[in-house]
């Protein structure tokens, strides 16, 4: 096998195994915790033995975990139950939130931090790639230093910090909402006022998030241009008299880009595993909230759908990179 | 949020009935000019915009038989009403029963339930539904707290449309707490249901002063005022209910406004609040106290130890009463309380806490402060520091090295890990050291009860409305349920537990629960540092009637939102 349809074959068979060994790690990973979600979920001890007997018939959890050889069914298991039900695409109803199914609670989890995430990403790799880029041309000058200063000081800041400073200056000097996506409750006059209501919700939490990732994309932008910076092939074209635009648009961006696309995959890809540290400060209901409460509340069912989802755009955004690699520079597919 | 579910429901309670003004003396809306009703709001009823609240948690569930969460039980307490509510002096009053009485043998009550109350859907609430409403929840098993509240009622029979009758098996004490849980939910929609715990419930239709307008999960919850409610209606337009994860956003949230008041934050941010104007900053008075923070002790004797799952790894140590004595000599109660809470709690006793009312030992002869003394009693008791390490060495006779214990505290309580190290500083003094860990409550749980697999534990307990829910977790009998947390076990304790439990007599109960609370000093399976206070801040540039001016009432839960108006 070899050429481009070999090398899409083997990397959809790669990305399709990794998913099947992610299934059964997220099985294995949250049961190897403490804990017992009957009675954690509910956070009380006082209940009476049968009260949690019967909750664990209801999640199932009283089954053997994978097999039992002296069972009457040895294959009578929460892994096989797990399998069958995930073969229905059915990720189950949650433990927690006993009256919901694990799918709406993450589609709406999902909705809320693509609607926060991928804005902030946009803008932190389109402003991160334009400043190291100018920061490579303009390399060891006022623009270099001063970029090269403001993105490993944004890089190293802790998120929560940022986030809360920002939060409270924004609020007091410039009135902005503290939390959620909309104001509750509010009766738009038009779509106008919705859209403005929408948009300053989102200034806060967008800022903290692209002045986060923005520092990164820059550092990488900028190394990856100055390598090429050096090649031979720039030197002649420098010698051949091209214009500076030109050296950069058709001969440099193109290579410098390889090292971009890896991270932005790899960044876009755990987009949907939410910001975290971001959707904690301001409040914003998204899959990272869902997953941190999950694990304080040990709901297997939400946890293995979060973090299945998250490791599936983490190999389709890998899957697309690799694609895109071998457009970008033919030796890869070819090799 | 584990474990502070029952405390804040009295609060809830005691303020509506304050607001409804029918049964109480209207405290709650002295904040001019003593009527706080429709008359003083501007005219009409429900002429006053929607009250915000910033909360750090959300429901867990629109199903009353499903929720955990206090932030659970507040809504269903505007949604739903119960035919019996508690205020916060600990009586109990009329809300949907106008009446009740039992019988000479204690066995069969008699409620009579309020004629013309109706459902939000328009259809009437009868004593049918109340009947039904006992019945969902004693047989739905699944449901995790409401059937406990439901379960001593073997025959629930309506036979008019204003009367229920219920029979027990024995004499029911608490039959008012009980009925303080039954949401009484609307027949003629419940029947159809299949499987009560998977019901989503929606569209929440229930007899209180507020009906659902829309809620989403982790995000909201919007209610607006049920203008035919049976009782007084409210007079502001409806409340959000907005969750803000964030305590020192939640403070921002209300300097600038976008919220009117919020509940749980830290004491650190009071003297801000306190300073700023326009916002008051309400630190309910301890009598109104229903929480407490305890530090239990692993005292777990190897007879009792748990059949199948019991760890019961205590240290020897301890189990000796003379070393829980010393450590209860040698911890400052109130530095505790000045440092960590900021002042905002009052010395502890026993699993007792003052908002109980008369069931409140106050009189119990508690351990003063005294590191000398507390050293002196290790001496004498043969615990000697041998080597010179600072720590005293085991007696020959048990089992272990030193006195160094692992010490575990529950990490969401954010005051948690001042106060452990705190309480390390003080037991170092008498030559006891402890390994300080933060578990998380799930952890805490599964290393706690019933495998006792632990040596102290740090934690926190809201009380139920009546003792005898707290009480019960230093029984004999609750050592393999799990409920007990120490594995504390003395026969005379359950005699009185068990005989308070049919009492009839209030006066002779309360007795027999003071002697209780004297048991659990003098034999310490716990130390409680302190009774928690609880603080709340709210605006007044929009709202005004808070309840401010009752020095009982905290406003641990927002729900006096029935007294409030619209500022002028």
């Amino acid at each position: 096998m070899s050429g481009r349809g070999g090398y899409l074959l083997r990397k959809v068979g790669w990305a399709l195994l990794t998913v099947l060994v992610v299934i059964t790690f997220n099985f294995v990973l949250f049961r190897v915790l403490p804990g017992d979600p009957a009675k954690s979920g509910l956070r009380d001890p006082r209940l009476n033995p049968a009260a949690v007997e019967a909750l664990r018939e209801r999640f199932g959890t009283d089954k053997p975990v994978f097999v039992d050889l002296e069972a009457d069914n040895p294959f009578d298991s929460q892994f096989t139950a797990y399998l069958g039900a995930l073969s229905r695409a059915d990720l189950g109803t949650s433990y927690a939130f006993r009256d919901q199914p694990v799918s709406d609670l993450i589609g709406q989890a999902l909705v809320n931090t693509l609607w926060l995430v991928l804005p902030s990403q946009l803008l932190a790799i389109i402003l991160g790639s334009v400043l190291g880029l100018f920061a490579a041309w303009r390399r060891g000058r006022a623009l270099d230093v001063g970029a090269l200063t403001f993105s490993l000081f944004m890089w190293s800041l802790p998120t929560f910090f940022l986030g809360i400073i920002l939060l409270v200056a924004g609020a007091q000097w410039f009135g902005l909402p503290t939390a959620g996506r909309v104001t509750i409750g509010a009766n738009y006059a038009d779509v106008w006022e919705a859209a403005l209501d929408i948009g300053s919700h989102l200034i806060l939490p967008t800022l903290t998030l692209t002045l986060v990732l923005l520092g990164e994309y820059m550092l990488i932008m900028r190394s990856s241009v100055l390598d090429v910076f050096g090649e031979d092939y720039i030197l002649t074209a420098r010698a051949k008299g091209l214009s500076t635009y030109r050296i950069i648009r058709h001969h440099a961006l193109r290579n410098a880009m390889l090292p971009m696309v890896t991270l932005i995959a790899l960044n876009l890809g755990f987009t949907v595993s939410g910001a975290i540290q971001v959707e904690a400060v301001y409040s914003w209901p998204g899959l990272g909230a869902l997953t941190v409460s999950a694990v304080a509340d040990r709901d297997y069912p939400v946890l293995q759908g979060a973090f299945l989802l998250i490791a599936l755009s983490v190999v389709v955004a890998n899957l697309v990179a690799e694609l895109i690699y071998g457009w970008l520079d033919p030796r890869v597919s070819e090799g | 949020m584990r474990r502070h579910r029952l405390f804040s429901l009295l609060v809830t309670l005691g303020l509506l009935l304050a607001a409804c003004g029918t049964t109480q003396g209207t405290p709650a809306g002295s904040g001019g000019d003593g009527e706080p009703s429709a008359s003083s709001g501007g005219g009409g009823t429900a002429t006053g915009g929607t009250v915000r609240i910033g909360v750090g948690g959300y429901p867990d569930s629109l199903n009353p038989g499903n929720g955990v969460l206090a932030e659970s039980y507040n809504m269903y307490e505007l949604v739903y009403d119960t035919p019996i509510s508690v205020i916060s002096s600990g009586e109990y009053v009329a809300e949907l029963a106008t009446d009740w009485s039992v019988s000479d043998d204690g066995l069969t009550w008699t409620v009579t339930i309020v004629d013309g109350a109706t459902f939000h859907d328009g259809e009437p609430l009868t004593a049918e539904d109340v009947a039904f409403s006992i019945e969902l929840y004693r047989d739905t098993e699944d449901f995790p707290f409401l059937p406990s509240y439901a379960a001593p009622f073997e025959t629930v029979e309506a036979p008019d449309a204003t009367t229920v009758v219920l029979t027990t098996a024995d004499p029911l004490v608490t039959f008012e707490a009980y009925m303080a849980f039954i949401y009484v939910v609307p027949k003629h929609i419940w029947e159809g249901v299949d499987d009560p715990v998977a019901f989503e419930n929606e569209e929440m239709i229930g007899s209180g002063p507020f009906r659902l307008a829309e809620a989403s999960q982790g995000e909201f919850v919007q209610l607006e005022a049920n203008t035919d409610y049976w009782g007084t209606p409210p007079n502001v337009d409806g409340v959000i209910f907005q969750t803000i994860d964030n305590a020192d956003a939640r403070v921002t949230a209300l300097t600038t406004g976008d919220v009117d008041a919020i509940t749980e934050f830290p004491a650190t941010a009071v003297s801000t609040l306190q300073n700023t104007e326009g916002i008051t900053v309400h630190i309910a008075d301890i009598a109104a106290g229903g929480s407490l923070r305890d530090i239990m002790f692993n005292v777990t004797a190897a007879e009792d130890c748990p059949a199948d799952v019991g760890v019961c790894s205590g240290h020897p140590a301890l189990k000796d009463l003379t070393v829980r004595q010393a450590m209860a000599m040698a911890t400052d109660k109130q530095q505790i309380i000045d440092v960590a809470t900021l002042g905002t709690g009052s010395p502890g006793l026993s699993m007792v806490p003052p908002g109980l009312g008369d069931y409140y030992a106050s009189d119990v002869e508690d351990y003063a402060f005294d590191i000398d003394a507390a050293n002196a009693m290790l001496d004498d008791a043969g615990y000697e520091d041998s080597d010179g390490d600072g720590v005293r060495e085991c007696l020959p006779d048990q089992d272990c090295e030193n006195l160094t214990f692992r010490f575990n505290y529950a990490d969401d309580i954010d005051t948690a890990p001042r106060e452990a190290e705190l309480l390390q500083g003080m037991w170092e003094q008498i030559g006891i050291a402890v390994e300080i860990q933060g578990l998380d409550p799930d952890t805490l749980t599964s290393v706690c009860c019933p495998t006792f697999d632990y040596d102290i534990i740090l934690w926190g307990w809201g009380s139920d409305p009546d003792p005898a829910f707290l009480l019960g977790v230093a029984l004999c009998t609750e050592i393999d349920t799990g409920f007990s947390e120490t594995g504390y076990c003395n026969p005379e304790y359950d005699e009185l537990y068990d005989a308070q439990a049919v009492e009839q007599d209030h006066a002779a109960r309360v007795d027999m629960i003071h002697q209780m609370q004297q048991i659990l000093v003098d034999d310490l399976p716990y130390i409680i540092p302190y009774y928690q206070q609880s603080i709340q801040a709210w605006r007044t540039d929009r709202f005004v009637g808070w309840p401010e001016d009752d020095p009982t009432l905290g406003f641990e839960d927002p729900s006096g939102l029935l007294a409030l108006r619209p500022a002028e």
